[in-house]
Order: structure tokens, then C-alpha cells, then sequence
């Protein structure tokens, strides 16, 4: 009702109607700062991440976008000098406390990496290599979940009858839907892709699309991504970042056609970065 | 003389240096071969693996000193491993740009070009001294210090070839770090660790200076390592210094075998890398 907050209802409202059903945000940043050594690297962060969205972040190389999903999932923890400060509220639990254990944190978020990183072993052991991390089961539920994943990953077909030979042998795409399918073998409630297509052909591009896409019935997703059409084409909600601050938030239509940042609109015009 | 004609000249004179100096090489390793099998060939014969050390012209052979090296060998492997590969994880994996990374890997640079004689002295008033004669025990742990920094140094190096990539893939499912490095990063590197291996025993296999102090020698059969024992190397030392034409003979023999089984290794050795990649 408020005249001198409508621009910031409209921005909301529309940010709501990408977002729907979820009233808590599954990952929630607060004042979060982080250092790469005397490296200011982010710069107080609040950030909603809602779930069951495809939330990207873009921004130009070294504005801090891949640190932050590399603290989603502690890992910036396996090397010295790296430090976070502030919270990330994962279903209202803070990530960043010394309490919670690392392995438990990762078998929760999951993360894709830039390049494939298939294990040098058999198609079904890099898929029961992280299963068996966190669960026993019997041969037979094993088999079922290597079916479940792989079918969800959409590469069930092109490997159910090659399940045991190396996957090393397999293509760069397929390679990399592997490791989505991995991940989603341990289950995980949040998936954080740190440019999953950069190394990939233009077909295995779209056929990880098309997986974001149905991926994100069951799961969070962030996605990290120097491709704009594919944030465009993919992402519910879109996030600017630049020089380790985050511009802008928005539902992914708004801010492509609309943002309400200079930094934003010359970014996705291509005028700098 | 034009100055593309000069550099032509010089071009094809240091082609022509090197190529020399390249086949002089290859010349004398074929020619050490060449010696080696004209004079071992001959000696061999069934008497060399099926006959111990007997008296100048009795018809003795190399049966107690082939097993005594295997024997010794393969303590020495049994030891050495273990140690070697986990020293050469923990500098690849946790001791990388720290204090006592680096110092331990200085001191394994050390322990890997030191005259193998020392190892032997070192061992002799180490064990020999102490428990008041030589043994089989203590030619083992000589040749297992001589394999200990070359597995390190191997171990490390193929490590470090690992990329950091799949380290983080492991991480970033929730494995515990034991596991990443057990069960992905060895595996990844499992070839070239093998190698490793190989090659330290086929250097551990011709040395002679670590066995004197330490294990001897002995004419006699004897498969208990509490006792001086007899080893390849340290018979073709004795051997090849006696005057009688016999023994000499049987020196010959046991270097062929010697250098066949080094060969096989390295070759070996090669096959396991080729078909890993």
C-alpha cells in the first residue's frame, strides 16, 4: 500500500512467483565475509536461496561467485588460509559452525565440478564409491540405487549395459552426467554446479539443461555460470556478482530484461567482463 | 661463407657431436652385454641353480646365493614399502609447503644418493655390533634403506601427478580424507607407485657394498635369517676375485642372472605403466 516501497514489491512479487512454495529460503547468507588470506574475497553477503530453484550466480571471473558455492559445501576448508566469517543458515542450522562435520555438511550439499571428474574405477563403483560413505546397503539395494541415479542423471540407457567397465572410457559429457548422477546418489538435498557445461559440446550443454531442469523438482540447485542465455534458460532467480559484493538478486526474467543496477545492465550487455 | 651456410655447418656439426657421443654410449652398454653374455652364457647350466658353494673344482653352483638374495629382497620390499609408501603420501598429500615436509624430503634426497657403503656401515654398528655377528636380519634392512627413498621419492612424484580435481570430487561427496587418499588418489596413481617399486628393488637387487657389513656371505645352505647368508652380489664379489677358473665361471653366471632379473623388472616395470595408460 506503501507508494515509496513500490518498486521493491513489484521485485518481490516477482521474485515470489518464481519461488513460489517455499516460505524459508533452504540456504540463507548472512553478513558473510571471506578472506583468501588478506584477500577481502567477499564482501558481506546476504543472499536467500530458495528451495527447489535453480538459483544462478554470474558475474565477471574473480567476483566471488564460485568461492561462495565453494563455501556452501565447507570446501574451501580443506586448505589453510581460507576463512569465512559470518552464517549461512542451512535449514535455519549454520554451516559454518565448528560443530558440524564436514563429511555430514557435503553428503547434504552436493557439488558438480567445471571439468569431469570421473574415479578410476568402474561406472558403478564411482556411483557406490559416495553411497557407501554414508549408508550400508545390500547388493541388491545398491543395484537399485546405481539404476535410480543413473536414470535421473538421463544416462541410464546409454550405460546399463557398460556398468562395470572404466569410466574413464566414457565421453566428456557423459562423463560429466555421471558425476551429477553420483552426486545425486548420496541423496543430497541442496546441488551446487560450479560451471558444469564449460568443458562440453553444445549437445551435452543442453542435455545438462534439460537435466537442471528436472532436477529441480526434487532438488536445490545453485548454479554457477559464465554463459548468460544459459542462466537465462535455466535459473528461476538470477544473482549478480562483482568485485566479491552481490549486485543484484532477481527472478532470472526481470533482471535480464530489466535490472534495476547500472553494474547489472552493463554486464549482461556486454560491456564489461 | 654466407650466413644461412655457416649456420647450417654448425647445425650439422653439433648433430653430428651429439650422435657420436650418443652411439659411444649405447656402444659401451652393448658392449658390457656383449661380455657379459659371451662369458655367463657359457657358465650356466642346470649345476648353477641346482648346486651350493663347494670347493674349487667340486662342480659347485649358486643355489644358496640366488635364494639368499631372493630372500633377502623380499624382507627388505616387506619393510621398505610400507614405509617408503607412506612417507611418500604424507609428503604429497598432508606435508606439501611445510616445515617438516620439506625437511623430510630434503633428507630422503640425501638418503637417496648416499654411497650405498655407508647404509652398509650404518646397519653394521647399528645391528651387526650390538647383537655380535652378522645376519640375514641386518643385509635385510641394509637393502631396505636402499629401497625406502626411492619408493618415497616415486610414491610423491606420482602422486603430485594426481590432479586436484578428483581429490575435491571425493572431498565434495563427504568422504573423510583417509578415504580420498586410500581409495581415489592411490588408485589413481597405483601405476606409477608400482613402478616405483620395481625399480627400487632392481636397484636393491645389484647391491653388493650394503651386504658386506651386514649379511656376509655364507658358503653353506641356510635359509635362517639370524645367520650370515649368503646373496648373488657378494658371491660374484667373491668369485670373481679367486684365482681358480671355476669360480670365476660362476661369477660370470650370477651377474648374467643378476642383470637378466634387473632387466626383467625394468621392463616389467615399463608394461605395468603402458597398459595403466
Amino acid at each position: 500500500m506503501n507508494f515509496a516501497t513500490d518498486t521493491s514489491i513489484d521485485i518481490a512479487s516477482a521474485v515470489n512467483r518464481a519461488t513460489a512454495p517455499s516460505a524459508e529460503p533452504k540456504l540463507k547468507v548472512e553478513g558473510l565475509n571471506f578472506f583468501y588470506g588478506d584477500n577481502h574475497a567477499l564482501k558481506n553477503i546476504n543472499f536467500d536461496i530458495p528451495e527447489k530453484r535453480v538459483t544462478a550466480m554470474i558475474g565477471p571471473s574473480g567476483c566471488g561467485k564460485s568461492t561462495l558455492l565453494r563455501i556452501f559445501n565447507r570446501m574451501f576448508q580443506l586448505y589453510p588460509g581460507q576463512r569465512a566469517e559470518g552464517k549461512i543458515l542451512f535449514d535455519g542450522v549454520d554451516l559454518l559452525s565448528k560443530d558440524l562435520d564436514s563429511t555430514v555438511v557435503r553428503s547434504r550439499i552436493g557439488m558438480v565440478f567445471q571439468k569431469p571428474t570421473p574415479f578410476p574405477m568402474s561406472i558403478y563403483d564411482n556411483i557406490a564409491f559416495g553411497v557407501k560413505l554414508h549408508e550400508k546397503l545390500s547388493k541388491a539395494q545398491m543395484d537399485e540405487r546405481v539404476e535410480w541415479c543413473l536414470r535421473k542423471a538421463a544416462i541410464w540407457e546409454e550405460t546399463k549395459d557398460r556398468l562395470h567397465t572404466s569410466a574413464l572410457g566414457m565421453s566428456g559429457g557423459q562423463q560429466q552426467r555421471l558425476c551429477i548422477a553420483r552426486t545425486i546418489a548420496v541423496r543430497p538435498e541442496v546441488i551446487l554446479l560450479d560451471e558444469p557445461t564449460s568443458a562440453l559440446d553444445p549437445i551435452s550443454t543442453s542435455k545438462i539443461e534439460d537435466l537442471i531442469d528436472e532436477l529441480k523438482q526434487e532438488f536445490t540447485i545453485v548454479i554457477v555460470t559464465h554463459n548468460m542465455q544459459q542462466a537465462a534458460r535455466c535459473a528461476d532467480i538470477t544473482s549478480f556478482f562483482y568485485l566479491g559484493e552481490l549486485i543484484e538478486v532477481a527472478a532470472s526474467n526481470e533482471i535480464f530484461t530489466n535490472p534495476r543496477e547500472a553494474r547489472t545492465r552493463d554486464y549482461i550487455t556486454g560491456r564489461f567482463g | 661463407m654466407s650466413s644461412l651456410a655457416r649456420r647450417r655447418a654448425t647445425d650439422y656439426t653439433v648433430k653430428v657431436i651429439s650422435t657420436g657421443f650418443a652411439a659411444l654410449s649405447l656402444v659401451l652398454l652393448a658392449w658390457i652385454l656383449w661380455t657379459l653374455v659371451a662369458r655367463g652364457l657359457p657358465a650356466l647350466g642346470p649345476h648353477v641353480f641346482t648346486k651350493i658353494t663347494a670347493p674349487p673344482g667340486a662342480g659347485g653352483g649358486l643355489l644358496n646365493a640366488i635364494v639368499g638374495s631372493l630372500i633377502q629382497i623380499s624382507v627388505a620390499l616387506v619393510i621398505g614399502t610400507p614405509i617408503g609408501l607412506m612417507c611418500g603420501t604424507f609428503l604429497a598429500e598432508h606435508g606439501k609447503n611445510t616445515q617438516i615436509g620439506n625437511a623430510v624430503r630434503f633428507v630422503n634426497d640425501v638418503l637417496l644418493s648416499a654411497p650405498s657403503i655407508l647404509i652398509g656401515l650404518f646397519v653394521y654398528q647399528l645391528m651387526v655390533v650390538p647383537i655380535g655377528g652378522f645376519s640375514g636380519w641386518a643385509g635385510s634392512f641394509a637393502l631396505a634403506i636402499i629401497i625406502i627413498p626411492v619408493v618415497v621419492r616415486t610414491t610423491e612424484d606420482m602422486l603430485n601427478l594426481v590432479p586436484i580435481g578428483l581429490r575435491e570430487a571425493a572431498f565434495a561427496l563427504g568422504a573423510p580424507a583417509w578415504k580420498v587418499v586410500t581409495l581415489v588418489t592411490w588408485r589413481a596413481a597405483r601405476a606409477g607407485i608400482v613402478t616405483g617399486i620395481l625399480l627400487a628393488v632392481a636397484r636393491a637387487a645389484g647391491e653388493t657394498a650394503p651386504l658386506l657389513f651386514t649379511s656376509l656371505g655364507n658358503n653353506g645352505w641356510s635359509l635362517d635369517l639370524g645367520v650370515p647368508m649368503a646373496s648373488l652380489p657378494i658371491a660374484i664379489y667373491q668369485y670373481a676375485a679367486s684365482p681358480f677358473e671355476d669360480w670365476v665361471a660362476l661369477a660370470w653366471a650370477g651377474a648374467l642372472i643378476i642383470t637378466v632379473g634387473v632387466l626383467t623388472l625394468n621392463i616389467l616395470s615399463r608394461l605395468v605403466l603402458a597398459k595403466m595408460k
